[in-house]
């Protein structure tokens, strides 16, 4: 449960500043999508904008706690001794 | 291997450390206090509360007074009207609210999170909520244990509906500070809400709902960056809540008004009551923690233990971590609010206040920026002049409709063809082709320096001085 959150919050969070900085600079009317400008309302073109922040904040934050995982998680069922770890030896 | 430490023990067991970096969440049921600081807390409540219910329906000019128009890209608060191009005052503001952060807390610690953050004030209605309708502490606790039964089932619904409604309304408000509320209004009525608003009314509705009815001291504990950094700005003369172990330890259990020393004990009874009443479920006498977020209800619970035991107040109160040491009153205390640290944060709070009000106060309220038509850079025209092609955006900021004056100097000969006046809209803004033409001979080959003069006919106070530069081939 707090892994959700560990993700999604600081995601939440960092995408509102993105989203105030990107739409203070930029005028969604003078956005083009694939050539073509986008013809969606405003408050859609915000919304999506918004989105789109979170989604990819929010990968990075995935990214960051895929990362953290300990060496006993990734161990975990590929058969190495049950309590196995780096340093046993020494 | 030849023994096995501690440490290494604890790193032998990957999936039980893995379960017990997080101690098990146990639900707080938090003891309904009545006092000085609940007092102040919930008159923190109302007056947050009244702001951002009410303000949202307040008019002003034909216009709400609050609203964030994104569609139209305009922030009206009152009689300001704030563009994209203002959002040197947007950063200001936020440069001026954390710095009043800093202040207050190493004032006062976390006076912020404890009377005036959304989470504990949206806690504290929804727990007001639950505890109408499920009864007290003990009441609560005993539901909860209880088996699903019909009164179980009945109480339940009727606190989740009434969370659902208030969380509702909140959704409901917030979109309209961005979408004007009286639309919204007649939009929910007639079912004809937009998709996007529809969106972010039921996602902010049901945020509040999950972070004050369910999450709550959670929130605070696992989510708020504030709370893990607000230690930087203490030091031992902030004003934090505090036990006074000297005068409450050793602590134990006694019969009404008998007096502390006469046992061998402190003044704390060890009831208990400190640790019902916190939000977050924290024992205060064990120090200062990250988890205590300042809202005082342990002072007001043991306040009224100490009166019942004819002991004097104050066995928890807000006090310094110097002053309990050297046992200062209230006095030594206030003369230490003066130190380094808060002058330096008061010094430039004052300084960005008084720019962002002087800002505020000059702000023009006509701006123009001067586009070089980007397709032709100079032309021949008729007689042998020679043409360059601007383009003018004329932004009115006042709330009025305003008529203004086109000129264009800086060359020998120079003058301009197409529309000489313009009409903009309050609080809008027109883009004006403008060709300048000046003789062969004038100026210099290339670049030359002009200008665009723009001003209001009314008001010559109102004007612009623009510069641009001529090409001459």
């Amino acid at each position: 449960m707090y892994k959700i959150f560990w993700v999604l919050w600081p995601s939440f969070l960092v995408a509102g500043i993105a989203e105030g900085l990107f739409f203070t600079v930029i005028d969604p009317q003078e956005l083009y999508l694939f050539g073509e400008p986008v013809r969606l309302s405003t408050m859609a073109t915000y919304s999506i904008g918004f989105l789109c922040f979170w989604a990819i904040c929010a990968a990075s934050s995935f990214l960051t706690w895929f990362l953290l995982r300990s060496a006993a998680d990734i161990n975990k069922g590929v058969g190495a001794p049950v309590g196995f770890e780096h340093g046993d030896g020494i | 291997m030849a023994s096995t430490t501690p440490r290494q023990l604890q790193e032998k067991k990957p999936s039980f450390v893995e379960e017990s970096l997080y101690e098990v969440h146990q639900k707080v049921h938090p003891r309904a206090v009545s006092g000085i600081f609940a007092t102040w807390r919930w008159s923190m409540v109302w007056f947050t509360q009244i702001l951002y219910y009410g303000l949202c329906w307040l008019p002003w000019n034909g216009r709400q007074a609050v609203l964030f128009d994104l569609a139209e890209r305009k922030f009206y608060i009152f009689g300001l009207i704030f563009w994209p191009q203002d959002v040197i005052f947007l950063a200001i503001l936020l440069i001026i609210s954390a710095y009043s952060l800093f202040l207050v807390t190493a004032v006062g610690g976390r006076l912020w999170c404890g009377y005036a953050c959304p989470q504990t004030v949206y806690t504290e209605i929804f727990t007001w909520i639950e505890q109408k309708i499920e009864g007290d502490r003990n009441a609560r606790i005993k539901l909860d244990a209880a088996p699903m039964n019909a009164r179980k089932l009945w109480l339940r619904s009727a606190k989740y509906a009434c969370w659902g409604l208030l969380a509702f309304w909140t959704g409901f408000t917030f979109v309209g500070y961005f979408t004007p509320i009286r639309t919204v209004w007649d939009s929910v009525w007639s079912l004809s809400l937009g998709p996007w608003e529809t969106f972010w009314m039921l996602f902010y509705g049901a945020f509040t709902y999950l972070f004050a009815g369910h999450m709550r001291e959670q929130v605070c504990k696992h989510m708020c960056p504030y709370a893990r950094f607000q230690g930087v700005m203490f030091d031992p003369d902030t004003l934090t809540i505090t036990y006074d172990t000297e005068r409450g330890e050793p602590r134990g259990s006694r019969k009404k008004g008998v007096i502390p020393i006469s046992i061998a004990k402190g003044d704390c009874v060890d009831c208990g009551i400190c640790v019902q009443v916190c939000p977050t479920g924290i024992d205060i006498r064990a120090g200062l923690q990250y988890e205590c977020i300042g809202c005082a209800a342990c002072i007001d619970a043991c306040d009224q233990v100490m009166v019942k035991m004819d002991y004097p107040k104050g066995l928890i109160r807000y006090s310094t971590e110097r002053a309990i040491k050297q046992r200062w009153g209230w006095r030594e205390i206030v003369g230490h609010i003066v130190r380094p640290r808060i002058f330096i944060y008061s010094a430039i709070l004052g300084a960005i206040c008084v720019a962002f009000v002087w800002g505020i106060a000059n702000k023009a309220s006509l701006r123009v920026d001067v586009i070089r038509d980007r397709a032709i850079l100079a032309r021949e025209v008729e007689g042998g002049l020679i043409e360059n092609v601007y383009r003018l955006h004329v932004i009115n900021v006042s709330e009025a409709p305003q008529r203004y004056a086109v000129s264009v100097s800086g060359l020998p000969g120079i003058d301009m063809v197409g529309e000489r006046t313009v009409e903009v809209p309050a609080a809008g803004a027109k883009m004006l082709t403008v060709q300048v033409r000046v003789p062969p001979e004038s100026g210099k080959k290339g670049s030359n320096r002009i200008f665009f003069d723009v001003m209001s006919v009314a008001d010559e106070g109102v004007s612009v001085h623009e510069k641009a530069s001529f090409l001459q081939p």
